[in-house]
């Protein structure tokens, strides 16, 4: 305790030489970390270099197995979120952690309302001045009275924000230190510029760290970025002047092409049609359309959200229930509203809510990836583990799964292998027409890739697909056509084979 | 290295221990509790270990783990059958009436008849859509009230009734019949569930029922299946309680609830679905059966004995849950 080492005078949190291991794997190799005062710092890296295991012991989720924390100066053990918090330190989560039914007010000092007693009581009128000024401080303009439900987003995000600073100035911590872990997928443009705005202004009294896979916001907003890889810090560097590709490069190991979609390997579409609607609709969600989809053919569907592609794609699997026209895979029409007729007929869905509707994570992942083929893993009439493990090992090589063994539950897989583990499950069945909503959302750089090589492996083997992609860049990289939907109807489609991609400004005017 | 801090000590210590419980399994817990009841019982009582006892033992285990294996199918997918109980008893005093007028019928009528039941379960789960642990509750309370209306008390039938019909009292080699039972449910159903499509499927609806039901799978009859399982190996512990018995009883079934509920989770399966299996179940019902006889053989008092079983239950379960799989417990 004694042992203040000298450092700069500005530094409030200081990780010296942390380690986590967890069985199989060393999520943390010895990662030094250094958060000054009024600064946003970028922390990068791929999934599974340890973004949030690092986050989960800045706030006392898990204690280092090596290594110390500083705050201050002085060591802390960090007992907990709540130790945490008291501590000035907190973590604002991606898909949030507010309680939907409880208004803003009151998730502001869930837990801590002790100050608000009256008489024994809470007062909820001084709860709610308290609020107002808390969100007033911070220039944002929400009705307190509100369930947190009603917000959007990017308001959730910032309540989320008001509560770690208001902790710490509850309990006397002097620099608030806020985490945000990819807080801006879950926002449009206009909000994410919001976001920074008030970022920049909150920074004259705490400090920010900022995670995020989108580089080009890191390097415009963040004063210093850190680079994490397999688990330890390659870089801490100032922003300024730092080029998307050198951090890229930091990220993965190796130069990036300028070929980010793999669009050399690209393969014309083979003449034969696997798969067509017919003037099918559904009321209230599109308007009756038509389109093919050939042998081999990656059909991107692009347009804003409401645009009405999700409920299409919905419909397509056999999730939901079209109106009218009708479907057709391979000559064969499944039943209308049924995933199981989908699925038998060949048509395969990888969702964009991976660990809600796409695996099961408490199995194994020889078990996820075999899931649809079982009956064709039998002899005499019985499902036999030798094949079971032999096809699971096949496709785990296959597609550069990276696991302890085919016997890890699937729970414990970074986002990217989940997301290959998915991709197994359906390219080793007799899938003929592929949906792939969002198939990179979540994925760090080097899987991405692994992602691409897939998706043209098994395009090239005739599999037709539909995807729908996070970037406009990657829906014209990785399509041969792109289909464009505005206000529920199909408005037109843009030759996007290899040499004739279409611009993204282009692709705009359109869906806009 | 500078001195560390008391509470950077007390986490070194604290993390040693986790290490090594962490390079256990639930199963390894289970044995080590069975051993360690064994142990105590025959230290408590010699007569814990001769054959007769043993043979006791193995004869009421098998009846509960006919019942164990049930629950187990209704708790892998995700649910609960809180029916059983009123199932066995329902059975019991069904089969003594059948057995006197139709002979040889009354055991395929009886199993149809668990069968129905488990059905039923399963529709209202997955057609009325009304959570199993409801859904069962009804039912249950239902057929208990069908067992008291076909005899509100308990009845013995002769054991001339029985005649050569009587196939649970009868022996194979030495070995009880009823040990038999319990032997071939337990294979038949180890096999269902490694190597059938059916069997698997029940492992990835309950791990996760939206991912298998977009994946083609048909999540109703699976859950049909699972209930319908849960009934007929109800129905069969009725038959066996009523032969062993030479009678019926209309409240014979409703210790059975909780105990099967209870051989399940201490073997180390999850409440909350996917996880478990039957070999698990298997350990959990030798755990509950040699505590349950242990306690008579040793003479503690009939009126601690629930006490007892209760606090081992969950001390049992708190040293064999998996919470790795469960990081929420609900």
């Amino acid at each position: 305790m004694e042992t203040t080492v000298f450092r700069a005078e500005n530094v409030v949190l200081a990780l010296e030489g942390v380690t986590r291991r967890f069985p199989g794997v060393t999520a943390l190799n010895r990662v030094d970390l250094e958060i000054r005062k009024n600064e946003i710092l970028g922390l990068v890296g791929e999934n599974g270099a340890g973004k949030s295991v690092l986050t989960k012991i800045m706030i006392g989720i898990y204690p280092p197995d090596e290594g110390r924390v500083l705050l201050n100066g002085r060591e802390v053990v960090l007992k907990g979120t709540s130790d945490a918090s008291q501590k000035g330190i907190g973590a604002v989560f991606q898909d949030g952690s507010l309680i939907p039914n409880l208004s803003v007010t009151e998730n502001l000092f869930l837990c801590h309302e002790n100050g608000f007693l009256q008489f024994g009581t809470l007062s909820r009128r001084k709860m709610a001045a308290e609020a107002r000024r808390l969100l007033a401080q911070m220039n944002i303009d929400i009705d307190v009275d509100l369930p947190v439900a009603s917000l959007t987003p990017a308001a959730k995000q910032m309540v989320e924000v008001a509560r770690v600073l208001w902790l710490s100035e509850k309990y006397g911590a002097s620099n608030p230190i806020v985490i945000l872990d990819e807080p801006t997928t879950v926002l449009n443009d206009s909000e994410r510029d919001t976001l920074f705005d008030i970022l920049k202004k909150l920074k004259s009294r705490t400090s920010i760290i900022f995670i995020s896979h989108r580089l080009q916001e890191v390097l415009e907003n963040c004063d210093r970025i850190v680079v994490l890889k397999d688990g330890q810090n390659v870089t801490d560097m100032p922003t300024k002047g730092v080029e998307i590709s050198e951090v890229e490069k930091l990220m993965v190991g190796h130069e990036f092409s300028g070929d980010r979609f793999r669009e050399v390997e690209q393969a014309a579409p083979r003449e034969s049609v696997v798969f067509k609607v017919e003037q099918i609709g559904k009321v209230g969600a599109f308007e009756p359309l038509s389109f093919e989809v050939h042998e081999g053919e990656i059909v991107s569907l692009v347009g804003l959200v409401g645009s009405g592609k999700e409920q299409l794609c919905r419909c397509i699997a056999g999730l939901d229930k079209y109106d009218s026209g009708s479907v057709i895979v391979d000559g064969k029409a499944p039943l209308n509203g049924s995933s199981s007729s989908a699925v038998h007929n060949g048509v395969g869905h990888v969702p964009i809510e991976r660990r809600v509707e796409g695996l099961a994570l408490n199995l194994t992942v020889a078990d996820n990836i075999n899931y649809l083929v079982l009956d064709k893993l039998k002899r005499a009439g019985v499902i036999s583990s030798r094949m079971e493990k032999e096809h699971a090992e096949k496709w785990v090589a296959e597609c550069l799964v990276k696991t302890p063994s085919i016997k890890s539950a699937c729970g414990g897989l970074s986002g990217g292998n989940q997301q290959k583990v998915i991709l197994s499950k359906w390219l080793s069945s007799d899938v003929r027409l592929l949906i792939l909503d969002h198939p990179t959302r979540g994925v760090d750089i080097g899987a991405k890739d692994e992602v691409y090589r897939l998706i043209r492996k098994f395009a090239k083997s005739g599999v037709a697909m539909i995807v729908m992609c996070d970037t406009l860049e990657e829906d014209i990289g990785l399509a041969n056509r792109l289909l464009v939907m505005r206000d529920r109807r199909l408005i037109g489609e843009l030759d996007a084979s290899a040499g004739r991609k279409p611009s993204p400004q282009e692709l705009i005017k359109l869906i806009v | 290295m500078e001195e560390k801090s008391p509470d950077a000590k007390q986490l070194d210590a604290r993390k040693a221990v986790m290490r090594v419980v962490g390079r256990l399994k639930p199963i390894h817990l289970t044995i080590a509790l069975i051993l360690l009841v064994g142990l105590a019982m025959a230290v408590g009582n010699r007569e814990f270990l001769s054959l007769y006892n043993i043979n006791t033992i193995l004869t009421f285990g098998a009846i509960l783990l006919i019942a164990a294996l049930g629950q187990m199918f209704a708790i892998l997918i995700g649910g609960i059958d809180l029916s059983v109980g009123g199932t066995i008893s329902l059975i019991s005093v069904m089969f003594v009436f059948l057995v006197h007028s139709v002979g040889y019928w009354a055991y395929p009528l009886c199993l149809a008849t668990g069968l129905a039941i488990g059905y039923l379960n399963g529709v209202i789960l997955t057609r009325v859509k009304i959570p199993s642990f409801i859904a069962t509750l009804g039912t249950g309370g239902i057929i208990t009230s069908l067992a008291y209306l076909v005899s509100p008390r308990p009845i013995d039938a002769p054991p001339e009734d029985y005649g050569y019909f009587d196939i649970v009292n009868g022996s194979l080699l030495g070995i009880g019949n009823v040990f038999i039972f319990g032997l071939v449910t337990f294979i038949l159903l180890l096999t269902f569930l490694r190597v059938t499509r059916t069997g698997r499927n029940i492992y990835y609806v309950g791990s996760n029922i939206k991912m298998a039901w977009m994946s083609g799978t048909d999540i109703v009859e699976t859950r049909n299946v699972a209930f319908v399982l849960c009934g007929v190996c109800a129905a069969l512990v009725g038959i066996v309680i009523s032969g062993v018995r030479y009678g019926g009883d209309p409240v014979v079934g409703t210790s059975y609830i909780l105990n099967s509920i209870a051989a399940v989770v201490v073997g180390g399966t999850a409440l909350t679905g996917g996880v478990g299996g039957v070999v698990s179940v298997l350990f959990g019902t030798l755990f509950l059966s040699l505590l349950d006889n242990g306690m008579n053989v040793v003479g503690i008092d009939q009126y601690f004995q629930q006490a007892i079983l209760g606090a081992m239950v969950i001390f049992g379960v708190a040293v064999t849950f998996d919470r790795s799989k469960t990081p929420i417990v609900k």
